[in-house]
């Protein structure tokens, strides 16, 4: 009966009020995370872009759901900030280059070290393969492999594939996104 | 009819808060703030709140509260996070307090990114406050991913972005100069701007752009004060680069100065004034050229403009000395400014007059001043101050008016600068005229009676311990003296022991009283007041005449690392058998309080195994040109003297860019063959544009010359090279020779200028056994002054006493000097200037006293 009643209130609160959520989308530099913002803010493509200086705030609505956006420069001197802007976040979302097999091991000891901060414990993390219309691009089950995910049993953990420039897996990448934003409450 | 109650209400909190706390801010608490700073990581953000954080933040960084680097990071990242809010007033507080942590946080470039999207936004009001923030973030690395934002800020059509881009460029031309020089072109075409800011802003920074080339600048000049500049602003700083020309210039370009006395007919008020200004400011200005500017700055001293006023009578006041005859016929309208009712103007006003003035009128002014000096701030009770100084040095028969004038200032309340000048000038005036001296100590003991700045106290303190033991009753001195001993602060104490040990050592027969109370200063509660009435009592008590005169009066005149090295070799030497001889340690004229100046050559000779042998340096002269400074290869003397030989160090430096210079070394000639190098150091390798050092060694001769003059060869191989790489062209090389300016070694070279404080009682002790006399002629010199410089300058001696001053329109000066001679020995010297009235030429007589007659010998030679 009492779940009945908070569904109710549930619902009419959604007309009233909009949900709002924080993301902090990090990654190796050139891995596509300005280029995804834009995808999903404005359904831009944008092939040259210059690097992140630093960090872009977004504002993003969907539906009734604003997304609340840092994405951080990738450069090694940013990383050590990264954790700075993901603490108490209800996503982390990590950019990774499927198509560039080199820094690869880079990125997964990036990531690892991130997840290793006490802080951070118990965020849900995203992790993005990037730019899979490209040709040798890994696809999930290579990704988790090669990314060692499977390693990481304490918190939510989900990967998938994308194309910014072909708008694939987009709009799965929102919908788990604005779940995420119900989840944390 | 709403706004009515609110308004009131408002009214109502604010004269509550006014009288609970008044100042909003004034109790914050540092680790409190940074503890609210936490609410910015909040979500959603309080807008109102977090800008009252941020200003309670600001206010603490500007009442210079220190920051500890992770607090303010800490603090910094918080801040960044309010980047997501849209408030404009929250976002404008973020670019300062971004700019204030800056320098104190680290990572501060994480910023860049989101600083950029603003100043390229559309927001009018975040753009200029973000390109000033942008600019304190950046280092030189990162500016180049910033450049092409910045050219474009910088011809922005709105002008305050484009003002506060020139501007922040101006601020990074400190540290990424090559940089901005970059950006001349855009800079260039902002100078032409509509807007007036603007203008001289892009004025102001092409400049700086330029300043380091001459040529640049003068064209500059040219080229606006053509086609003239809208702004007054650009044109009043166009002025100054102009004046700053013909300041700076050997020969300045003629229309510099025409430029600068055209505008004196501008129409704006403000370029008329920098003009007259910059005229009357400039040196060796006719009384032609300075009339119109004068002219100027008269008719300013009439204006009904209050500003105006000001700034003719600041003006003439400043350049008073320099023209006086100028300024003097702005008197009548200087007269009416002395009862204007701005008393900053009255002040200059009469300063000015008392500067210019005539004896009579002395009285007449002071009285003036005196009717409203309390009424005027401290800032121009020193300019009175300053002119009473001035009036004194001119009309020393003044002073019966003055001093009391200057005790009274100084009993008054003022601040330390404000007493500062107060106490300089008496104890200039003191210096100065004998006649005034027994008032002037008389109102500075009284003075410190009641001082509160320890600094002055001591001041005054040193003053008495040198003069007062001169004067006819010196006892009456020393109860002000010991008072401090029992009611000062420790540093103030110290300065009174010394202060009484010093008339212990020039009194005599105050000498057993000094001693009592020296022995009551042994129970004082700190170490340095006790330590130095130890010392100075068993000086007193057991030690001779000269060494009192040697320690108490004249103190230890050695450089501090000089000593630290001389007794370090002397511990590593292991013999003991002789004590340590503080002759060997080299002389310093400064005093052990102030930081020692480094010498620059100490570290490089010691480092020479031939050269480091010769033991500590005893001194090292300045540089001197061998070579014209536009030579192919420029050649700079340093002489070293050590207590038996001479180091010529020859700093040679290779300007063709197409050669390699190998074993390059200097070759010596001594036509009277009294000085043979014993030993040298070539140079191997000379490349272009290096510096670097060739030495000689020569003994002192057998024969006792200390004087003469060598001719001198550079001496090289050549080998050709790329002038771009720098490699060679081949392996060949070339003999060379290069003839350089002969290198004189003179009779200074052997001694250091060592000023006494007391020279009669120096001179007495040295004895009449040492002393040799001379009288000659002097053909080179045709006025005393001239003489007692040219003297003291040949022997390397220090004027003691001040005696180097001659007054007006003496016939006859002694002058007093004293040094000392390589090996430690005292040299002290008398000598008598005077003017033959009949054919006006000049003798002099001279008297050289040390505590070795050969040294005497040497000297006396040295100047026949």
């Amino acid at each position: 009966m009492l779940a009945m009643v908070n569904k109710v209130l549930d619902w009419i609160r959604s007309l009233f009020w909009k949900e709002e959520m924080e993301l902090t989308l990090v990654g190796l530099q050139n891995s596509g995370k300005t280029t995804f913002v834009n995808v999903i803010a404005s359904g831009q493509f944008t092939e040259d872009m210059i690097p992140t200086v630093g960090f872009n705030m977004r504002k993003i609505t969907k539906g009734n759901v604003t997304i609340k956006l840092w994405d951080i420069g990738g450069q090694p001197r940013f990383r050590s900030m990264w954790e700075r802007y993901c603490r108490g976040v209800n996503a982390i979302v990590f950019m990774v280059d499927s198509a560039d097999e080199e820094k690869l091991e880079g990125s997964r000891n990036e990531l690892m070290q991130l997840l290793d901060k006490p802080q951070l414990e118990s965020i849900p993390v995203l992790v993005l393969g990037n730019k899979k219309d490209l040709e040798g691009a890994l696809d999930e089950r290579q990704l988790i492999e090669r990314m060692n995910l499977s390693a990481i049993q304490n918190r939510e953990i989900c990967c998938y594939s994308i194309s910014c420039k072909e708008k694939e897996n987009i709009d799965i990448t929102l919908q788990w996104l604005i779940d995420h934003s119900k989840a944390q409450r | 009819m709403s706004g009515k109650p609110k308004a009131q209400s408002r009214m109502k909190r604010d004269k509550k808060d006014e009288e609970s706390s008044g100042n909003l801010y004034a109790h914050l608490d540092k680790t409190s703030v940074l503890q609210e700073a936490r609410a910015f990581n909040e979500t959603p953000i309080n807008a109102r709140k977090c800008s009252l954080i941020l200003t309670k933040l600001l206010y603490i960084i500007q009442q210079g509260e220190s920051i500890g680097r992770t607090e303010a990071t800490e603090a910094f990242f918080a801040v960044t996070k309010l980047w997501q809010s849209k408030d404009a007033n929250l976002r404008r507080l973020v670019y300062l307090v971004v700019k204030e942590l800056s320098n104190i946080s680290d990572d501060v470039i994480i910023v860049t990114s989101s600083l950029t999207k603003d100043m390229t936004g559309r927001e009018d009001v975040y753009r200029p406050a973000s390109i000033r923030a942008l600019c304190r973030i950046t280092d030189t690395g990162m500016l180049q991913t910033i450049e092409r934002y910045m050219k474009q800020a910088i011809v922005d059509r709105n002008g305050s972005v484009s003002s506060a881009a020139i501007v922040s460029s101006t601020h990074l031309m400190k540290k990424s100069s090559e940089v901005v020089r970059r950006w001349a072109n855009e800079v260039q075409e902002a100078v032409s701007s509509d807007n007036h800011m603007v203008q001289y802003h892009a004025l102001g920074l092409l400049y700086h752009i330029r300043c380091n080339d001459r040529l640049a600048v003068n064209k500059l000049v040219q080229k606006f004060s053509k086609n003239s500049l809208r702004s007054p602003y650009a044109v009043c700083y166009l002025i100054r680069i102009a004046a700053r020309c013909l300041v700076e210039d050997d020969q300045p370009d003629s229309s510099m100065f025409t430029f600068i006395e055209s505008s004196l007919r501008h129409k704006s008020e403000m370029v008329v004034y920098e003009a007259a200004s910059a005229i009357v400011s400039l040196p060796h200005t006719t009384s032609a050229e300075l009339q119109p500017a004068i002219a100027v700055l008269q008719l300013f001293c009439s204006s009904p403009k209050a500003a105006l006023r000001f700034a003719a009578v600041r003006t003439l006041n400043k350049v008073a000395m320099a023209h006086p005859t100028a300024v003097m016929s702005c008197n009548v309208d200087l007269e009416k400014l002395i009862t204007d009712s701005n008393r900053s103007i009255a002040t200059l006003a009469i300063t000015t007059l008392l500067k210019t003035g005539a004896e009579s009128s002395v009285e007449r002014l002071m009285q003036q001043i005196s009717g409203f000096v309390n009424e005027i701030s401290d800032e121009f009770k020193i300019v009175v101050v300053d002119a009473i100084r001035s009036l004194c040095s001119r009309y020393p028969r003044k002073h019966a008016v003055m001093m009391p004038f200057l005790a009274k200032m100084l009993r008054n309340d003022g601040s330390f600068e404000y007493k500062k000048a107060i106490v300089e000038t008496i104890i200039a005036i003191i210096e100065e005229n004998p006649d005034a001296k027994t008032a002037g100590l008389a109102h500075l003991c009284e003075f410190i009676e009641d001082c509160e700045h320890d600094n002055l106290s001591t001041r005054v303190l040193h003053l008495l311990g040198r003069e007062a033991p001169k004067t006819p009753n010196p006892s009456s001195y020393i109860r002000f003296i010991y008072n401090r001993v029992i009611l000062e602060s420790t540093k103030v104490r110290a300065a009174a022991v010394t202060a009484l040990a010093k008339f212990g050592a020039q009194c005599v027969d105050l000498r057993k009283s000094i001693q009592v109370l020296l022995r009551r200063c042994l129970l004082d509660s700190d170490d340095e007041v006790r330590d130095r009435a130890t010392f100075y009592l068993k000086m007193l008590t057991e030690a001779g005449e000269s060494v009192i005169h040697n320690f108490i009066l004249d103190g230890l005149q050695i450089s501090p690392s000089g000593l630290e090295r001389a007794v370090l070799d002397y511990l590593k030497s292991g013999n003991y058998s002789a004590p340590f001889d503080l002759r060997i340690v080299p002389v310093s004229t400064q005093a052990l309080s102030q930081p020692e100046k480094l010498e620059p050559y100490a570290a490089q000779l010691a480092a020479i195994p031939e050269i480091a042998k010769l033991g500590p340096v005893f001194k090292s002269g300045t540089r001197i040109a061998l070579t014209e400074s536009i030579a192919e290869y420029t050649v700079h003397l340093i002489k070293h003297t050590f207590a038996n030989a001479i180091v010529l160090q020859f700093e040679c430096k290779n300007t063709m860019n197409d050669q390699l210079l190998l074993d390059v070394s200097v070759e010596l000639e001594d036509p009277e063959s009294e000085w043979q190098p014993s030993g040298s150091i070539e140079i191997p390798k000379l490349p272009y544009g290096e510096a670097q050092s060739a030495y000689t060694i020569l003994e002192f001769p057998e024969s006792g010359a200390i004087s003469g003059s060598l001719g001198a060869i550079l001496k090289f191989k050549v080998m050709d090279v790329d002038p771009t790489s720098g490699e060679p062209d081949s392996e060949d090389t070339y003999d060379q020779t290069y003839v350089l300016e002969e290198v004189e070694i003179a009779v200074s070279d052997s001694i250091q200028a060592v000023s006494k404080s007391s020279f009669a009682s120096a001179w007495e002790a040295l004895g009449e056994d040492s002393a040799r006399e001379e009288t000659f002629q002097l053909s080179t010199v045709d006025t005393i002054p001239e003489a007692v410089k040219k003297i003291a300058e040949i022997l390397g001696l220090s004027p003691c006493e001040r005696s180097d001053r001659v007054g007006e329109g003496k016939t006859q000066h002694t002058v007093l000097l004293s040094g000392i001679f390589r090996g430690g020995y005292d040299v002290l010297s008398k000598a008598t200037v005077a003017i033959d009235p009949s054919d006006n030429s000049i003798n002099m007589n001279i008297i050289i006293r040390s505590t070795e007659p050969l040294v005497s010998d040497l000297v006396i030679s040295a100047v026949v």
